[in-house]
């Protein structure tokens, strides 16, 4: 009886003892970034940018200067925070993405990603252990549950709709899918890659599915669509790339929206004129990207002060505006002052995950022209098993269409 | 140089025919290099752009000094041993033939997959490690290249004649040997610059940035500037073919005449 | 010229032979420095392909791999690569054998040295600006294209299209060719001029000492330097994948997509068991070609 007292009285003064250690601790101990799971806990945006400032630099991976205007986030970011970044294959893969955190060395491990769901699938789920450092932004409650991990492992950071790019030479213009079988269009019609291994050619099938009758479960009219378009000679098998459009090997493609700004600016270089339009016979949404904090990151506070910008939701200025002067505030000061990432995917022509928020609270600012959805039309998005259902079919037929 | 008309029309037209075969599409994509689109003329814009790119001078230097080591990793591996082969190893050539031919056969995905999961930390590290494969790469035709100038000299009198007068292997080989096969060396060294220079699938497979690599990215914002760099580091390296081609006389031509 | 045996003599005119460990040592040592640099940076990493080809995602033994590496579209793919690499080879072959006959048997010193100068560049060309430079040219608004069409000839007349398996043949060839002519010329080279003065004072024609000597002595060359094309074409990687969108089903793209594509994500280890595949076709091609060099190398010495 006597020994239980003791016990018990032991037991109580190791728990005061190590309650009033922990809480002594963290003002005594650095902030480990690593671990740090939200603003709250990295002490404020104020220690936030200034250990990431610290830092110095930011590594990236296969993001394209002009997919969803990345360039001018990495621009903004670099000039305000002071902070190198680093792309490591812009033009690479998802895929490429994951097999990095894999096999690369410490030193080239990227801090953050920029990956599609399917390949998101492939690193999560029963039994396999988390790759990502859990962080919750500021604005987690405007994600959509369905597009975000409930611990905070990924999030979805903006999505696109497969629009239909053409040369202002082509005449008639098209204005949906289904007009590409026009004799007119001979040798014209190209697609951006190989469906069975870009995500965004593969959606482009889809959309023809969709414009052709089938369906998120049905992507076989798609198919069938280009074994017609390759039968009557309107598709060619060429790269549908940036170059390969100024040499005029096609002059009609499929590509995501967020993709005009900057595919119309390079053409113009090319002296020619490049338009987009969203087909009126499908409005095909894809799945968001995902964005997720690598648990293997070199650099933990820039990452994380990366993922705040992202899912900023500021009007702010621009990279071309920020002065000298900006660059001498404090942290959050200079946060709130420059353009949230999520505007900034607008410029870009995407649509921000946090749309549906920024559309009540009105912080949204307005899109490129042209890229405008079609009054009434209906916005398909096949979900990520709906997605490798499709695959298996492009991947078995793609290749002997 | 005056040879009868029936003798040299064969290789008039060959060459005639070759050379168009070769320089249409160069010259298609240099031609298309210099157009000025927004000016509607043809120029020297877009190469103007792209040397004005701050990055231009970095990613020079970083894929020169690759093919600079590729290139003297492939020629102080492979001239001795193919002198060695050559005078010694007979018996070892099929061998040889096979493993330096291997590299050709594969595909490079293949080679690049492999080169990521298997080798160590500190290779990975150091970007030199593409030099190393570079040279894998360009084996094949380097061995050969070497193997058919060293085939072509007499080997077995002038090694021994050096060795008789006092050198050891290493003198034989530096300064007699490769001095008279000047020709195959530079053929073979030029091989390799343009392999390493062009070389695309490893480098970005080993999350490396070169000049290709760059080349690549520019093409997103501005794809005449890309275009202009791709025909800039094909055609320079012609035009330094045919500089070197032009002053450096084949110093074989004085042996092989003999031999006639 | 050579004369293997004296170089089994030392000055002293002794046998360098020694004993047989001695000369198997000599052997070793020499090509030591080959084989180590070769073992390191090629060997090891085919060898860790060949490894993780029979390992699931988990790391567990399976053939599944290769079971789904036999069936479609890689069985196609396959199809499509070696009759690639065999149209390839011979549609370059024949072209390569005849230049670099001529410039060997007429060119000068200087010639011949350039010609294989320019070769060795042209043979590494291929990727994205290959295929940029042949779409400048041949595409339907490329230049040669119209240089053509005001000769009266269009191109474009039939179904033709670069982007096709007859596209990437042409393509290919751009530096196919000089692949053949790297390879073939030492064989050239070999059929001495003695011979050929030989026969004529025999009383020969050119056509008989071609047909009775000549061309049986070229032939074996011809055909390893026509296997090693195969091989070359049937593994090229890069310009294929700049080409086409997927739409010519060829292995290297197939592996080049599960490695580093976007759309299939979890099968790195198929794109292993494809290039096994894909080595022991190319092995396959090498066996005969390794067999005629040995042979053939008899007469170049």
């Amino acid at each position: 009886m006597r020994a239980k007292r003791l016990v018990a009285l032991a037991v109580a003064a190791v728990s005061v003892v190590s309650m009033s250690v922990a809480v002594a601790a963290p003002s005594s101990a650095a902030t480990n970034f690593c671990t740090v799971t939200d603003l709250k806990t990295a002490g404020g945006m104020d220690a936030l940018v200034a250990a990431a400032k610290k830092e110095g630099t930011l590594n990236v991976i296969t993001l394209p200067r002009d997919w969803a205007n990345y360039g001018e986030a990495m621009d903004l970011f670099t000039k305000a925070f002071g902070i190198k970044i680093v792309d490591d294959n812009p033009d690479g893969s998802s895929a490429y993405e994951l097999q990095t955190i894999a096999t690369a060395p410490a030193a080239k491990q990227p801090d953050v990603v920029d990956i599609g769901v399917s390949a998101l699938n492939t690193v999560t789920g029963a039994g396999r252990p988390s790759i990502f450092a859990p962080y919750k932004v500021s604005t987690w409650n405007h994600i959509p549950n369905v597009w975000k991990d409930p611990a905070g492992a990924w999030y979805g950071d903006y999505s696109g709709i497969i629009a239909l790019s053409y040369d202002s030479t082509v005449s008639p213009a098209p204005t949906k899918i289904s007009d590409l079988t026009n004799p007119a269009y001979k040798g014209m019609v190209a697609l951006g890659g190989d469906p069975t291994a870009a995500q965004m050619s593969f959606l482009s099938v889809f959309a023809a599915a969709i414009a052709k009758g089938g369906s998120v479960t049905n992507i076989q009219p798609g198919l069938d669509f280009f074994k017609t378009l390759k039968s009557n000679g309107n598709f060619v098998a060429v790269n549908g790339n940036g170059e390969n459009y100024a040499a005029g090997a096609y002059k009609i493609s499929l590509s995501w929206n967020f993709n005009a700004p900057g595919a119309i600016a390079s053409a113009k270089k090319a002296g020619k004129t490049l338009k987009f339009v969203i087909p009126t016979d499908a409005v095909l949404q894809g799945t968001p990207y995902i964005q997720a904090i690598n648990k293997k990151a070199p650099h933990c506070a820039a990452a994380r002060l990366w993922e705040e910008f992202l899912y900023s939701e500021n009007k702010g200025i621009t990279s071309a505006k920020v002065t000298a002067a900006d660059k001498k505030l404090s942290g959050s000061k200079l946060f709130a002052k420059i353009m949230g990432g999520q505007n900034i995917f607008v410029s870009g022509g995407a649509t921000p995950i946090n749309a549906p928020a920024m559309i009540k609270a009105k912080s949204i600012i307005d899109g490129p022209e042209g890229l405008n959805i079609p009054k009434g039309a209906k916005i398909v998005q096949p979900n990520p098993d709906q997605q490798d259902a499709a695959k298996k079919l492009v991947v078995a037929q793609w290749p002997t269409l | 140089m005056v040879f009868s008309k029936l003798k040299s029309l064969p290789l008039f037209l060959t060459l005639l025919i070759a050379g168009l075969f070769v320089l249409l599409p160069l010259g298609s994509s240099a031609e298309f290099s210099l157009r000025q689109p927004t000016k509607q003329n043809h120029g020297f814009d877009n190469y103007v752009w792209f040397i004005s790119q701050p990055e231009f001078g970095h990613y020079m230097g970083v894929s020169f000094s690759l093919a600079a080591v590729s290139a003297l990793i492939l020629l102080v591996l492979l001239v001795p041993t193919v002198v060695w082969l050559n005078l010694k190893g007979q018996k070892l050539r099929p061998f040889v033939d096979f493993i330096t031919l291997m590299p050709l056969v594969i595909p490079v995905v293949a080679l690049a997959i492999g080169a990521q999961n298997s080798l160590p930390e500190f290779a990975q590290t150091n970007q030199f490690i593409l030099s190393f494969l570079y040279a894998v790469l360009a084996m094949p035709y380097a061995y050969r290249t070497l193997d058919t100038g060293l085939k072509a000299i007499p080997l077995q009198t002038i090694s021994e004649a050096a060795r008789g007068l006092g050198a050891n292997w290493f003198r034989t080989i530096v300064r007699v040997i490769t001095p008279i096969i000047r020709g195959t060396v530079l053929s073979a060294l030029f091989m390799t610059l343009a392999l390493s220079f062009g070389e695309y699938t490893i480098t970005s497979l080993l999350h490396w940035d070169t000049f290709t690599t760059w080349v690549t990215v520019i093409s997103q914002a501005n794809v005449m500037g890309a275009i202009a760099l791709s025909v800039f580091s094909l055609v320079a390296i012609f035009i330094f073919l045919l500089l070197v081609g032009l002053f450096i006389k084949p110093a074989a031509s004085q042996v092989a005449k003999e031999e006639e | 010229m050579n004369q293997p045996e004296i170089s089994t003599l030392d000055r002293k005119g002794a046998s360098k032979r020694g004993t047989l460990s001695g000369q198997s040592l000599g052997l070793i040592l020499g090509v030591l420095p080959l084989v180590a640099f070769m073992g390191v940076f090629f060997f090891w990493p085919l060898w860790s392909v060949l490894w993780s080809s029979f390992e699931d995602n988990f790391g567990a033994f399976t053939l599944k791999n290769f079971e789904v590496a036999l069936g479609e579209p890689y069985r196609t793919a396959f199809s499509n690569s070696i009759t690639l690499g065999l149209i390839s080879a011979i549609t370059s072959a024949i072209p390569g054998a005849i230049i670099a006959y001529i410039i060997e048997s007429r060119g000068s010193q200087k010639l011949r040295q350039f010609i294989a100068s320019i070769s060795s560049v042209l043979s590494t060309t291929g990727g994205v600006p290959l295929a940029f430079m042949f779409i400048a040219a041949y595409g339907a608004e490329g230049s040669a294209t119209a240089l053509l069409r005001a000769f009266g000839i269009n191109i474009y007349a039939g179904s033709f299209t670069l982007y096709s398996l007859a596209g990437v043949i042409f393509v290919y060839s751009y530096f196919m060719v000089p692949t053949m002519v790297i390879v073939f010329s030492p064989a050239v080279h070999g059929i001495r001029r003695e011979w050929q003065e030989a026969a004529k004072n025999l009383g020969a024609t050119t056509a008989q000492f071609w047909r009775r000597v000549g061309i049986p002595l070229l032939f074996p060359s011809f055909i390893s330097s026509l296997l090693l094309l195969f091989a070359a074409a049937f593994s090229a990687y890069a310009t294929a994948r700049a080409m086409t969108s997927g739409s010519v089903a060829l292995v290297p793209l197939m592996i080049g997509n599960l490695v580093d594509g976007n759309v299939i994500n979890d099968q790195m280890n198929l794109g292993k068991a494809l290039a096994m595949g894909m080595v022991i076709v190319s092995l396959v091609a090498m066996i005969p070609y390794l067999l005629i060099q040995r042979r053939a190398s008899r007469w170049q010495q």
